[in-house]
């Protein structure tokens, strides 16, 4: 036609211009999902390790006391590390010869110590502290998810803010009785006490737990 | 984990590299040499360049080796990328330390040091690191309390500019090449009984070294000991001497004096036991918590002190009036003859009454600064004020031998000319920049075959020295001192040497001959001697490093009788005629002797009375400044025996007529990055017998003009209630009579449109009492030590970006020749109906239910408003990365507080860290914080006790009994913000016959 | 002589309906550009270059590089944000406002005045996001779902001040860009060559000017004219707001809103009028933007121009009548203070120059016109920056008093932002009709008939 443009070209603009809206709005549904798929909060993704530790094995397969390695858990803001010693305090014993624990040994011997990657950690903004969560009845698989029976370490939940505010806005449902802080595979029964109850026993006032300044210093 | 943990940390080329990334030309190579002063390098040359071994003792081209170490950085760099960057990595220990809990901190006793006098004091560690000073509760000197000289110590401790490398004539050397050459010199020596050998030290209280020079003089009996203070006490103890006819200290009992005067006073500043002093003179002036009952207190000054500054009545006069009025004082208390002195003025009579009329509760203070004539009638008028086992005692000098100071100094000079010394060790002073001009010390030191520096930095003296060797840090070595009423404190290394280190009693200890000397040995060996008999050692041993104070070792009062001529010896000075000019030598407020040049945060600390930083100034009257034509910055050049400085000028108000007070340390040649170029150096115009003060002085303007910058610039409270002020009586006889002064406006609305918050657990509050804070400054440079706050320079400073979290104000009021002067310290106020926190659009600054008004720096995006709208000013925000450009290494900051980025506000938040901390640890015990388990930094430090912090809803907390007191008060109350931070209104106990003045 | 001044005809001798849309259409799509618009455009683009440097240099170095301080932590930036957004108004005012009341005059120039809108909003929203010290964090303003699960603070001026900004900067572009559609079409129509038909006709949105296209052109027009002339006036409270919610003295003042707007028109008629007598000239459009016009711009400015007084005469009066020592210390500084000098210029430029417009004469005059103009422009900066630094030097603490003033960069963002504008402007000039030919259309048709 006269003006170069097509009797087609009105259709042509009109899906042109839908197309458009259409991608904004999936760009829109992408940020918001986006941030919360596996890849963007490190969820359920194996770390590498030099030494393929198990959790599941010592934890659920020995029954060893998570208190045993991470010794500060309760007296410290940091779970604590445990020392190569520890490790050789038995592997000294048994397994003397595994090729796995070879790291360990001449970690041992060399006083070179061994380099873990970190799985779970908080930026430095955020100040967190294990002993009190501990001591309030806030479990270990409550943020560290099935621990007791993963072969090799992940990290099971976001450590968003939002996912931190979600228990300290309403934290009744996430609290255990003391004795069953240290459970890795504690189910509530119908004869615990009920979150609200906890809640009143450990004297917790969650009206203070959203302050910015219980995180952020 | 702690790279100080265990063996030296050996240089980080990574942090190395990302040091010279920055930097180009000269920077580079001036970033290079500091580094070479790393005993790394030479290991890293010998691996990488064999070629290159033995050079460090051979005298070699120095760009050649620069070049070298340029390679070296290049390889590291190559060497030194891999994955840990990518990832974050958790190092076990091998071995846990018994009892080392991470995360959680420790504290170690241990002194600092300033002039020789011990102030007690605990090193908090978090895993075997050293992060903040606190003063020691144990200690005499300090009571809990620390100067703002110790609280800047972490920095300096983890100071990437410190020296790191012994020098043989500036060219980096091993130890071993020193010791053998130590060695070669001492059998010489040993020949000729130590003939031509000179050991120069700054003054001492240290037991342990005291017996190894006794020792040392044994083995070399013609050897000689020399003691150097720039800051002299030498007229204290001359006075002393003459006045009872043998050396003496005077311990006061500052907490009997219910009249105190003090004469050119350092007893609030830094005289020995400043701290202690400060702590009990406040006690008296709390008016409120005394019964209503408080001190008075008079001073007679020639520039302005701290003690002066917060007198009840302050007499500015020169320097000779000084003299002359002490005699009139000294005749009108009956210490000295009739006629002895000319007739008391008004002022000195109502003065001299006072004192009389409280006998047995009066003191008179002077200090160092003026002369021995007048340490000698001050002793005089005590004695006749029957002050003696009441405001003071006389105890055996603490200090070693440190008499006529300057004579022995003076003395070492001309055996220097002479080419009489041959050896010469300086431990730990810097003679070359303190030492009188007239004795052109540092020229003498060129004729000095073998001299031996041992310092903390390559300083000027270092520079001219043969050898220079590293000295450990006060927190690194081992040690022992006395305070200043005797107490002895074990000086314990907080951490292995962070560089090649060492202490002057291993030095002395090589000169001896041991060949590896080992500083806790020697500690030990002087105290197996004096420990109690029969006790195991060990156990006394433990006790004393335990509680920093090595028990019962307080000196005993001595009684020894006032010679009865005392005051009529004293020969008083004919009055100097009006014109002529005098200058006044002083420490620095921040820099001391210029010992602490290379420290950002005693540079950055606002000087007491100027409020200036990283600069000195010639201090100047008004009308002075008015007569001689000067205004604020005018550089003028001042003359004095054919000597001259050019400094700027800075008017003072209530600094005395025809005097210009003159604050050394500043303008070090050789210093680091820091301390390079700032103010001026006045020590060319300072002479041995000038080494207070200088009469005779000529003053003229160069016409050029410098830059000073100050960090307040309105001077006058501008007719605003920001101190509020009232004479004791009034408070006597209506208690309550702040509260009838209604400053709030009657129309304003008591409430805020926002619904109120309720605080049912803590309350957590702040007061502030004006009657006991001297403003001293060190509440300042805790909270910048506690609170990661970085240092931002002399431009940053001059753009009105000072970091200080905590502020203290200083204003006039009255005449500026006499002014009343107000210190009053400024902090957040924690509003409960905070202004900032409704304009913040990203909720970064918020309430908490503790009543803390919280800032959350990773959710600002700096709109800056809530500092806008902050009535109180108290915001400080990152306008450049000031932290990222910080030269501190990593491990200098504290891990509890967030080190803030740029682009974010910042604030004091009440220390809200350890707040944090005890609640948690009451939580988890299911308790509530008690009393005193929260100490915020600079209530911590407080040397008088004039911050209290606590729970409001505690009602027998002592900050609830401070809110209680009638004369608590909010800052612009008028506002309604209803601040958390309160003060207590300043009072002045007037004595009524001066109060027409 | 008054008489003879509004006598002033609203259309030339030769106006016709072929003439309008030739002349305007023709200098866009028929003629080369000519040199004065390739040397306009070279200045501002080299005041672009400056202003793409200095924002730069502000987010490698950080907000340190311009002069704010504590206690000053605004300066100009803030200032620019509400000088620009009131330059912004002024042309909605035209083209929105004076749509409502039909006003006759209103459409020769509404296509300036509307363009004139769209740049000065663009440059106003640049400067917030500029000031702040974490720019790249600007979007945390914005309420949406978020990891952090937390919300903006509604309790801010600067947020609604955000949203009001983002509301007006839409709705002013659609609103310009709706009036120019059946412009495009003509354009479309008349371009000599296919890729201009195409360009044209992309934007046309396929308008073919029948009977119901207009209907329903009309009726949008009028309600998008409806939100926006009461847009102005919220959008400029709340700006007052990011003040008067401060209680900082010479902020916490009620008559921020009113005082704003009256600012606010003042200065867009000013810039309106300064864009508009050499666009006439060098476009030879005085056919259409006659002596009538100027006369109404003129007299509308000085009517601003007393309310605005009016305002400086009450935050005179306030504290004074208060008798807070707070508000008369601020005020009298104002004065007599560091800045002393600053808010006589304000006076002088804003309210005694402008008071020659009494004079038709003045009125008439293009060159005088322009002067004043230009005049009330600068005036009106200074004004802004009195309010914003005046205020905070010297507030409640004598202690934490200190004085400001702007760096290279801070001077470099303001002269950028205007190379911008202008920058803006001569490509608006250069590619769009800049007078509505529609709307002339029916004036010509009112006043001369359909004579060819």
């Amino acid at each position: 036609m006269a003006n170069g443009l097509g009797p087609g070209a009105d259709l042509a603009v009109k899906v042109g211009l839908s197309a458009v809206a259409l991608g904004l709005v999936c760009l829109g549904l992408w940020g918001w999902g986006g941030p919360w798929d596996d890849y963007s909060t490190q969820r359920n993704i194996v770390q590498p390790q030099p030494v393929p530790f198990s959790h599941r094995h010592h934890v659920s397969g020995l029954g060893l006391d998570c208190r045993y390695c991470h010794t500060a858990v309760e007296v410290s803001s940091n779970a604590g590390l445990p020392p190569v010693q520890t490790c050789m305090t038995c592997h000294s014993q048994i397994w003397t010869n595994a090729t796995m624990l070879e790291p360990v040994r001449q970690a041992y011997a060399t006083g070179k110590t061994l380099r873990w990657n970190a799985v779970n950690y908080l930026p430095d903004y955020v100040f967190f502290d294990h002993s009190i969560h501990v001591a309030k009845g806030v479990g270990c698989t409550t943020c560290h998810g099935p621990i007791g029976d993963m072969p090799l370490t992940w990290k099971s939940a976001s450590l968003y803010m939002s996912w931190c505010l979600d228990c300290h806005a309403n934290p009744a449902p996430h609290l255990r009785p003391h004795e069953a802080v240290f459970d890795p595979n504690w189910r509530r029964t119908p004869d615990t006490p009920s979150g609200e109850a906890l809640l009143r026993a450990y004297h917790i006032h969650p009206e203070t737990l959203t302050d910015c300044s219980v995180c952020h210093r | 984990m702690p790279s100080l943990n265990g063996s030296d940390p050996g240089l980080d080329l990574v942090a190395l590299r990302r040091r010279l990334a920055g930097t180009r030309g000269r920077d580079y190579w001036r970033s290079l040499e500091e580094a070479a002063g790393h005993p790394e390098f030479a290991r890293l040359m010998s691996e990488e360049f064999p070629a290159a071994e033995g050079w460090s003792d051979a005298s070699i081209d120095r760009r050649r080796l620069l070049q070298v170490m340029a390679a070296c950085v290049a390889l590291a760099s190559v060497s030194g990328c891999g994955p840990e960057k990518t990832r974050k990595q958790l190092l076990p220990y091998i071995r846990e330390p018994e009892g080392m809990v991470p995360a959680v901190p420790r504290f170690y006793a241990t002194a600092a040091t300033l002039g020789g006098f011990a102030e007690g004091v605990l090193v908090k560690h978090y895993q075997a690191r050293p992060i903040k000073i606190e003063g020691n509760p144990d200690h005499p000197a300090s009571l809990g309390a620390t100067s703002h000289w110790s609280q800047a110590l972490i920095l300096s401790l983890y100071d990437p500019e410190r020296s790191q490398m012994p020098l043989q004539r500036g060219v980096p050397a091993s130890e071993q090449a020193f010791v053998s050459a130590l060695f070669e010199r001492r059998s010489e020596l040993l020949r000729t009984h130590g003939r031509g050998l000179r050991i120069l030290t700054g003054s001492v209280t240290s037991p342990t070294f005291a017996a190894q020079m006794a020792a040392l003089l044994r083995t070399f009996p013609e050897a000689r000991w020399h003691q150097w203070e720039a800051i002299s006490r030498e007229a204290v103890a001359d006075g002393t001497t003459r006045a009872f006819g043998r050396p003496l200290d005077a311990v006061l009992h500052v907490d009997k004096a219910d009249v105190l005067l003090a004469v050119g006073s350092d007893l609030l500043s830094w005289a020995p036991g400043h701290l202690r002093y400060a702590r009990d003179f406040a006690a008296k002036r709390r008016a409120t918590e005394t019964g209503g009952r408080m001190s008075r207190v008079y001073a007679i000054e020639a520039t302005p002190t701290l003690a002066g500054s917060v007198a009840d009545h302050r007499l500015v006069l020169p320097p000779d009036d000084i003299m002359t009025a002490l005699g009139s004082l000294a005749m009108a208390v009956k210490a000295a003859p009739e006629g002895f002195a000319p007739a008391p003025s008004p002022w000195l009579a109502a003065v001299a009454r006072d004192l009389v009329a409280h006998r047995g509760a009066a003191l008179v203070h002077v200090g160092p600064e003026l002369p021995a004539e007048a340490h000698v009638l001050v002793h005089a008028i005590n004695e006749a004020l029957g002050a003696r086992g009441h405001t003071l005692d006389m105890i055996e000098p603490v200090a070693v031998g440190a008499v006529n100071q300057l004579g022995s100094l003076g003395e070492l000079a001309r055996d220097m000319n002479a080419g009489a010394v041959d050896t010469l060790l300086i431990l730990d002073v810097n003679p070359a920049f303190t030492a009188p001009a007239d004795l052109e010390f540092a020229g003498a030191l060129a004729k000095v075959p073998f001299a031996v520096h041992l310092g903390p930095y390559v300083d000027e003296t270092a520079s001219r020295c043969v050898w220079h060797l590293p000295a450990t840090h006060d927190l690194e070595a081992w040690s022992d001192a006395l305070a200043y009423d005797g107490t002895a404190s074990i000086i314990q290394p907080q951490v292995r040497p962070l560089y090649l280190g060492r202490s002057a009693h291993e030095i002395v200890d090589l000169l001896q001959g041991s060949i590896s000397p080992d500083g806790m040995a020697l500690v030990q060996n002087t105290w197996r001697g004096r420990a109690p008999a029969g006790a195991p050692f060990d156990g006394f041993w433990r006790a004393a490093l335990r509680r920093g104070v090595v028990p019962g070792t307080a000196a005993k009062p001595v009684d020894v009788p006032l010679r009865g001529d005392a005051a009529a010896q004293v020969k008083l000075p004919a009055g100097a005629p009006r014109e002529t000019l005098t200058v006044l030598f002083r420490p620095d407020d921040g820099l001391w002797d210029g010992r602490f040049a290379d420290n950002g945060y005693l540079q950055e600390l606002p000087r007491w009375h100027t409020k200036l930083v990283w600069d000195n100034a010639a201090l100047i009257a008004p009308r002075t400044a008015e007569r001689l034509k000067l205004r604020g910055d005018d550089m003028v050049e001042i003359a004095q025996g054919g000597r001259t400085v050019q400094m700027p000028v800075w008017i003072l108000p209530a600094q005395a007529e025809n005097c210009l007070t003159l604050p050394l340390g500043f303008g070090r040649r050789v210093a680091g990055n820091v301390g390079h170029g700032t103010g001026f150096d006045l020590y060319p115009l300072r002479t041995s017998d000038t080494v207070w003060r200088a009469a005779g002085v000529s003053v003229k303007p160069t016409g050029r003009r410098y830059h000073l910058v100050s960090s307040q610039h309105e001077q006058t409270m501008a007719g605003r209630d920001m101190v509020i002020s009232a004479p004791l009586d009034q408070f006597a006889h209506d208690p309550d009579f702040l509260h009838k002064m209604d400053r709030r406006d009657p129309e304003a609305p008591t409430r805020s449109i926002y619904p109120s918050y309720d605080y049912p657990r803590y309350a957590w509050a702040m007061a502030v009492n004006l009657n006991s804070c001297v403003g001293c400054g060190a509440c300042v440079v805790a909270c910048a030590a506690e609170n990661n706050t970085p240092v931002v320079g002399k431009e940053e400073a001059d753009r009105g970006r000072l970091m200080h979290w905590l502020r203290i104000d200083r204003y006039y009021s009255g005449e500026p020749d006499a002014p009343g002067t107000y210190f009053q310290p400024v902090p957040c106020m924690h509003c409960e109906d905070a202004p900032c926190e409704v304009v913040c659009p990203v909720q970064a600054t918020m309430h908490d239910s503790d009543g803390l008004n919280v800032m959350v720096y990773n959710r600002c995006v700096g709109t800056r408003f809530c500092s806008n709208n902050c009535p109180y000013k108290v915001r400080r925000f990152n306008f450049f990365g000031f932290t990222r450009h910080d030269p501190r290494l990593p491990d200098a900051w504290n891990p509890d507080v967030t080190v803030r980025d740029r682009g974010v506000m910042e604030k004091c938040t009440y220390c809200i860290q350890r707040i944090r901390e005890a609640e948690i640890a009451a939580d988890r015990e299911d308790r509530r914080v008690r009393e005193g388990e929260v100490k915020t930094a600079c209530q911590a430090a407080c040397p008088t006790q004039a911050i209290v912090f606590g729970d409001m809803n505690d009602k027998q907390s002592a900050v609830a009994a401070r809110k209680a007191s009638p004369l608590d008060y909010q800052l612009l109350a008028e506002l309604n913000t209803r601040p958390r931070t309160t003060y207590e209104a300043h009072l002045r106990n007037v004595n009524p016959e001066l109060e027409e003045e | 002589m008054s008489r003879t001044a509004d006598a002033a005809p609203i259309l030339g001798p030769r106006a016709s309906l072929a003439d309008v849309t030739d002349r305007v259409c023709d200098v866009v799509v028929r003629q080369p550009a000519p040199l004065w618009w390739w040397v306009a455009v070279g200045l501002s683009g080299a005041f672009v270059v400056l202003l793409v440097v200095a924002a730069s240099e502000l987010f490698v170095v950080g907000i340190g590089t311009w002069g704010v301080n504590i206690p000053v932590a605004w300066g100009f930036a803030l200032a620019n944000y509400v000088w620009w957004i009131g330059i912004a108004s002024g042309g909605t005012i035209i083209s929105a406002l004076f749509y409502l009341t039909g006003s006759e005059w209103r459409r020769a120039t509404n296509r300036i005045a509307e363009s004139m809108t769209l740049w000065g909003a663009a440059c106003a929203g640049l400067m917030p996001i500029f000031h702040l010290g974490r720019q790249g964090l600007f979007y945390w303003l914005f309420p949406y779902p978020n990891v952090m699960g937390i919300w903006p603070q509604f309790r801010s001026p600067l947020l609604w001040d955000f949203f009001a900004l983002i509301c007006y900067i839409f709705a002013s572009i659609l609103f310009w860009y709706l009036g120019l559609v059946p412009d495009f079409a003509s354009m479309r129509d008349r371009a000599p060559t296919t890729p201009w038909r195409v360009f044209y006709g992309l934007l046309a949105l396929g308008w073919r000017g029948s009977a119901s296209q207009w209907k329903t052109y009309q009726t949008v027009y009028g309600i998008l004219a409806c939100l926006l002339a009461p847009m102005v006036v919220s959008v400029h409270s709340i700006v007052g707001l990011d003040f008067s919610g401060g209680l900082v003295p010479g902020w916490h003042s009620l008559q921020f809103s009113p005082y704003f707007v009256f600012g606010a028109v003042y200065s867009g008629i000013a810039t309106v009028l300064l864009l508009m007598i050499p666009v006439r000239r060098l476009y030879r459009l005085e056919t259409y933007i006659t002596g009538r016009h100027l006369n109404v711009l003129a007299k509308l400015m000085l009517v601003c121009g007393l309310m605005l007084t009016y305002s400086y005469g009450l935050e005179a009066f306030m504290p004074f009548y208060s008798g807070n020592i707070f508000d008369l210390h601020m005020f009298l500084n104002r004065l007599y203070g560091h800045y002393g000098a600053t808010y006589w210029v304000k006076i002088a430029l804003n309210c005694v120059l402008p008071q020659l417009l009494w004079f038709p004469a003045v009125r008439r005059s293009e060159i005088l016109l322009m002067v004043l103009a230009l005049s009330v422009i600068v005036g009106m900066w200074i004004e802004r920056y009195i309010i914003v630094v005046t205020s905070l030097y010297q507030d409640f603490m004598p202690s934490a008093w200190y004085v400001y003033a702007g760096t290279v960069w801070d001077w470099s963002i303001l002269l950028g932002s205007v190379g911008l504008f202008f920058t803006g402007f001569l490509v608006v000039l250069r590619f769009v009709p800049i007078v509505s030919i529609s709307e002339m259309r029916e004036t010509v048709h009112e006043h001369v008939g359909d004579r060819p």
